[in-house]
Order: structure tokens, then C-alpha cells, then sequence
């Protein structure tokens, strides 16, 4: 016996489905197809029912609602990468994910909720401040991705929640740097990713800094970025940073490896800002 | 099971599947197009590249329920094209298939590329080939055949 397999026609039929039972939510299927190895060659199952989202036309697409930018949760990673509304500090690390054909499929929703440790999109969204809304029958509530991660594979979704947006606030940095990592060029999960974003005019004025994949959750020290600016103060900056990593060993790389380089990395694009 | 509609090759097809089953599966044993192959199941290998709805895909990651109502393009689909005419002659031309294993991805993929980037450079062309693999010619030979298949006079 297969278990339940649904695909709703609207939000409001997934939502009033999703309010009686545990439903794993299927967007693009490239983090599911994966963890569900068994999936390989004839019909397969799952061992909960599915629900099926990919079709919800009302949660895709890109708009720019002037101080913020709205990103439907189906949107794909390509059409990130390709927006012509989005700023080239949002679209690069979408392009730099996967490959075009995963790109065409995967998507932000899902990136997010599966929270990966090496989610590229992660540390890109609690740079900007971004924020999530969740929904379910009873309502919609709104929360910071960096407060939805909790860590490794684990948000505060509750099961009957869908990510339906993401709304990331529009900002006139002058510059960012970005730079992943991995064992080669393309198509390949990142050892160490870093994003920084920068407003400098006569003056650094606002400065923002995440680094992916070394720890279970991207590591952002607003406070420590707040200090940074008052004082120019790279060294103490480095060492907040440095306290803060609490990478591993994994098939990917080392703990030291990471933590080396990335302290190497943002020292060097500090000095290229403070100077 | 369910009753699924979407279009292959440019012709309707109802067929009853598991919403679940992946469309590489339904392609090569339901439908019998065994020009799609599939290497490695994960989405990385690109041997099972197909465009759905006109976008470059690996059909090994792709359930029949995002299928529905869509519009499927195979290798077997393309090869009716002018587009895949230019391609397959320069893939000839530069000794660009060994085993031909990942062939049928790559030609997609290259389709992919060329629409999107008539005049691609060697960085554009790696860039658009990242996503396949291929065990046997190294590469060179490939990126070559992509940048003449450019290079073609698209003919009518
Ligand atoms: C070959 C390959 C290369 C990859 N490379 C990268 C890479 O370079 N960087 C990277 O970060 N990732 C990479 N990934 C993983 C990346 O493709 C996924 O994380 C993708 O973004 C997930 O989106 P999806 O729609 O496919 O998710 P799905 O597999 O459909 O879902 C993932 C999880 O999110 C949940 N979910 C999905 N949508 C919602 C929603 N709207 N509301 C609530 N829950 C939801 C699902 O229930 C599931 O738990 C790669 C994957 C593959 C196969
Ligand atoms: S078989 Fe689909 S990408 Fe390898
Ligand atoms: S020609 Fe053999 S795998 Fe590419």
C-alpha cells in the first residue's frame, strides 16, 4: 500500500490538509530525491504521506515592493540567479549553487527549510536580515531565517507550517564579496562559504559579514560587525569570530582547514575595506 | 496510482504512475526512450538531462507529480531539431563522443547553453557543462565541439 499522496490545487486546500495530518512537503525534490535513496529505479514510498507543492503558482515568483524584496518560497534558484530586478550581491551566490539543471528544479523555500549546514543561501539571507513567513490555517507569522534556524536540519517550522515568502530588505551596499569554497569549481556543497556586504562612501557606514559551512548554523556576529565599524578594530573582530566556530572534521574537510581559512579570507577583504 | 497528462515530444500522453515515480523512470520504461540514461541517480552525472517546460533538468530528480500538465523534450524530441542538427554535426566534426554514454545529456545540456548564450567562451562553455560528466574524452574534445556548434551559421 503506497501511503497518501496529495497535490493540492491551492494554498488553502494544502493548508486545511496539512491541519489534520503530518505532511512532508515535496517542492523541487532535490534535497527529498536524495535523502530517499530507495527512490532509485521502480515505484518507491515513503514512510509519511507527501504532499505535493511544486504546482502552487501563488507561492513563485520575484517582486521589489520598494523597501523590500518578496520572494515566493517556489521560486527556483535559477530564477534568482537570472532575476533582472535582483542586485548581482543576491543573484552570484544563487549562480554559484548546483548546476543549472539542479538550479531549474531546487528551490529557495527548500533550500532554507532544509536547513543544510551548507545551504548556500543561508548565510546570504541572515546577512541581509531576512525574514520568512510561515503559514497554516490559523494564520501567518513572520520570523528572521537566522531565528528559524535552529541548527543542522532544524528550523522552529512547526509540521503544519508552509514557508510561503521570503522578504529580504533592500539595501544600497556599494560592494560584497563572495566566496565558496568546495573540493572544485562547480556543481559542488561548499567547504566554507563567505559572504560580506558593505556600504562605503567617504565612510565604511554599514558592514555585514557571514560565514556557511562551518558551523552547524552560518555564523553572523551582528554585534561584534557593530564594534568592527565604530573602532576599525580588525584584530578584535577576527578573535569574536575565531570564538565563535565550532567546526568538525567531515568527509568535506577539516576543522582546521575551514576555520584557517576563512579568518585568512575576511582578514583580507577587512584590510582591503579599512584601508 | 494516479492518471497523469503531460506532453512528450509533442505528443499527449495519459499514462497511471505513482505520483513519486521519477520521470526518468516513466520515459525509459513506460514510454521506451532509452536515448535519456541514467548514471548516477543524484542529480550529478547529467546523463538524464531533458528539458521540461523548455528548462534543462535532471529527469532522475523530478517526480511525476511536477510533471503534470508539462511539456517533456527528450534526446529523441531534440534530434528533430535544426538546433540539434548544428550541435551533433560539430560533436562529429571534433571526435567529441567516445563510449557516448553521457552524450545524450551533454547535447541537451549544450542545447541549453547555446539558447541561452549564442556565442559562449571556454568559461561560459565549462560553466554550462558543469553539471555532466563524462568518463571518457577528458573534456577538450566536448568544449571544442560546443564552441564550433556556435560558431555555425544557424541554417533554416
Ligand atoms: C547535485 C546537487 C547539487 C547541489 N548543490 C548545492 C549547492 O551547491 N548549494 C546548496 O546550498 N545546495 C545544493 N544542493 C541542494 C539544493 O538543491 C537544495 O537544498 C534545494 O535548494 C532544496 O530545494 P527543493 O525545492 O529541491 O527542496 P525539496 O527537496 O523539495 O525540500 C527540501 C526540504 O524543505 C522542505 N520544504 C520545501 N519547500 C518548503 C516550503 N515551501 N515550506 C516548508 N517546507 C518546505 C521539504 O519538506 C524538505 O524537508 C544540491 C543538490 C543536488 C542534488
Ligand atoms: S542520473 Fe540523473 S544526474 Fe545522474
Ligand atoms: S563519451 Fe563515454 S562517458 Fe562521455
Amino acid at each position: 500500500m503506497t501511503l497518501e499522496h496529495i497535490r493540492p490545487e491551492s494554498l488553502h486546500d494544502l493548508l486545511k490538509a496539512m491541519d489534520t495530518a503530518d505532511y512532508t512537503l515535496f517542492a523541487g525534490g532535490t534535497d527529498l530525491m536524495i535523502r530517499k535513496r530507495q527512490w532509485q529505479g521502480a515505484s518507491r514510498r515513503f514512510e509519511e504521506p507527501i504532499a505535493f507543492i511544486n504546482q502552487l503558482k501563488e507561492l513563485r515568483g520575484i517582486e521589489d515592493l520598494g523597501d523590500h524584496y518578496r520572494i515566493g518560497a517556489l521560486t527556483t534558484q535559477e530564477e534568482m540567479a537570472t532575476s533582472g530586478i535582483l542586485p548581482d550581491y543576491l543573484r552570484d551566490p544563487y549562480h554559484q549553487m548546483a548546476t543549472l539543471a539542479i538550479r531549474n528544479i531546487a528551490t529557495v523555500g527548500g533550500n532554507i527549510i532544509n536547513a543544510a549546514s551548507v545551504g548556500d543561501s543561508l548565510p546570504l539571507l541572515m546577512a541581509l536580515d531576512a525574514e520568512v513567513v510561515l503559514e497554516s490555517l490559523a494564520g501567518e507569522r513572520t520570523l528572521p531565517v537566522t531565528e528559524l534556524i535552529i541548527d543542522k536540519y532544524r528550523t522552529r517550522r512547526k509540521s503544519n507550517e508552509i514557508l510561503t515568502r521570503v522578504m529580504i530588505p533592500k539595501e544600497d551596499f556599494t560592494g560584497y564579496y563572495y566566496k565558496k569554497l568546495g573540493q572544485r569549481k562547480a556543481s559542488i556543497l561548499s567547504k566554507l562559504s563567505i559572504i560580506l556586504l558593505y556600504r562605503k562612501k567617504e565612510t565604511l557606514e554599514d558592514l555585514r559579514i557571514a560565514v556557511g559551512a562551518v558551523n552547524d548554523k552560518p555564523v553572523r556576529l551582528p554585534a561584534a560587525e557593530k564594534t568592527l565599524l565604530a573602532t576599525g578594530d580588525l584584530a578584535g573582530y577576527l578573535k569574536s569570530l575565531s570564538e565563535a566556530f565550532e567546526s568538525a572534521d567531515d568527509k568535506r574537510s577539516t576543522k582546521e582547514y575551514r576555520e584557517t581559512v576563512s579568518l585568512a579570507l575576511i582578514k583580507q577583504e577587512l584590510e582591503k575595506l579599512f584601508s | 496510482m494516479t492518471m497523469v497528462s503531460f506532453i512528450v515530444n509533442s505528443k499527449p500522453v495519459t499514462l497511471e504512475t505513482d505520483l513519486s515515480r521519477r520521470l526518468l523512470d516513466v520515459l525509459r520504461d513506460d514510454l521506451g526512450l532509452t536515448g535519456t540514461k541514467e548514471g548516477c541517480g543524484e542529480g550529478e552525472c547529467g546523463a538524464c538531462q531533458v528539458y521540461l517546460d523548455g528548462d534543462l533538468v535532471n529527469s532522475c530528480m523530478v517526480p511525476m507529480a511536477n510533471v503534470i500538465g508539462k511539456s517533456v523534450l527528450t534526446i529523441e524530441g531534440f534530434s528533430e531539431t535544426e538546433a540539434y542538427r548544428q550541435i551533433e554535426a560539430a560533436y562529429i566534426e571534433e571526435g567529441a563522443v567516445q563510449c557516448g554514454y553521457c552524450i545524450p545529456g551533454m547535447v541537451m545540456a549544450t542545447g541549453a547553453l547555446l539558447r541561452s548564450n549564442p556565442h559562449p567562451d571556454l568559461e561560459a562553455i565549462k560553466d554550462g557543462l558543469s553539471g555532466n560528466i563524462c568518463r571518457c574524452t577528458g573534456y577538450q574534445t566536448i568544449f571544442k565541439a560546443v564552441e564550433r556548434a556556435s560558431k555555425e551559421e544557424v541554417k533554416k
